[in-house]
């Protein structure tokens, strides 16, 4: 069960409606399983060069490379890891934890693509060693339009489990 | 002798290895020596400024050297750099 206020929640649907058709993506901070504060952080890959894409898997890198810049970031989202690296910064001189990672889907449900599940077990493989929790990955999709989901999911073992949300007032 | 860690998608340059022990006293020294002895990886790591690319981030131990001395942070024995790609998806 994750714990997370409806302002949060609405926050974040704001979020993917305002950078449409772009995905957005952002952190979420908290403690045991409670969401308390997140973060926008700015999907760079509509300004990342076609070398810097290299970090997508095959399928994903084909689909990107077919696309002009802007595209691309309807598609798929690159966080800026200044900002990411900032907002971690933030959140540990709060006591807090980084709980997790948002983005969106903006033509497709609220479930994570292969590429969202590579590249979560990519970040699985480093995190132990940099003492960071195992994050959720909560995906607002906005497939319609006038009724966005949010849904969170645990990432283990290349499978996407879903997590049940408790909207907190 | 420093430990670095090298994230999955730089791997096929360094012959699949995800760790490897480098020498040098500080990041810059390190991330150049890890250039000569694995040719395109740090073109990888940089831009063209000569900056760490933005979607990179590289800690020392537990901290990003932006918050230490960026690219010029010292480094000791037993210490360990990361470098990690920020997180990234697509639908």
């Amino acid at each position: 069960m994750l714990n997370i206020p409806s302002g949060i929640i609405q926050s974040m649907i704001e979020h993917a409606r305002e950078l449409a058709p772009h995905e957005c993506c952002g952190i979420l901070s908290g403690n045991e399983g409670t969401i308390a504060e997140y973060y926008r952080i700015t999907n760079i890959l509509a300004n990342m060069s076609e070398q810097e894409l290299t970090r997508f898997d095959g399928a994903k890198l084909s689909d990107l490379q077919r696309l002009s810049p802007e595209e691309r970031a309807d598609i798929a989202f690159q966080m800026d890891a200044r900002e990411m690296a900032m907002a971690q910064r933030d959140i540990r001189s709060k006591g807090l934890a980084l709980l997790g990672f948002y983005h969106s889907h903006t033509f497709s449900p609220a479930r994570p693509s292969q590429t969202d599940i590579t590249i979560a077990m990519e970040f699985e493989s480093y995190r132990a060693k940099l003492n960071f929790p195992e994050p959720v990955h909560l995906i607002v999709s906005l497939e319609h339009a006038d009724q966005p989901v949010v849904r969170a999911y645990q990432i283990q073992e290349a499978r996407a489990t879903e997590i049940p949300i408790r909207t907190l007032p | 002798m420093i430990k670095v860690r090298i994230p999955t998608p730089l791997r096929p340059m360094t012959g699949g290895k995800g760790e490897l022990e480098i020498a040098g006293n500080t990041v810059s020294e390190i991330i150049d020596n890890l250039g000569s002895a694995h040719p395109g990886i740090k073109e990888r790591l940089y831009d063209e400024q000569g900056e760490v690319r933005r979607f990179i981030n590289i800690y020392v131990n537990e901290e990003d050297i932006r918050f230490l001395t960026g690219k010029e942070t010292p480094l000791k024995d037993g210490d360990e750099v990361s470098i990690i790609p920020a997180i990234a998806g697509g639908s």
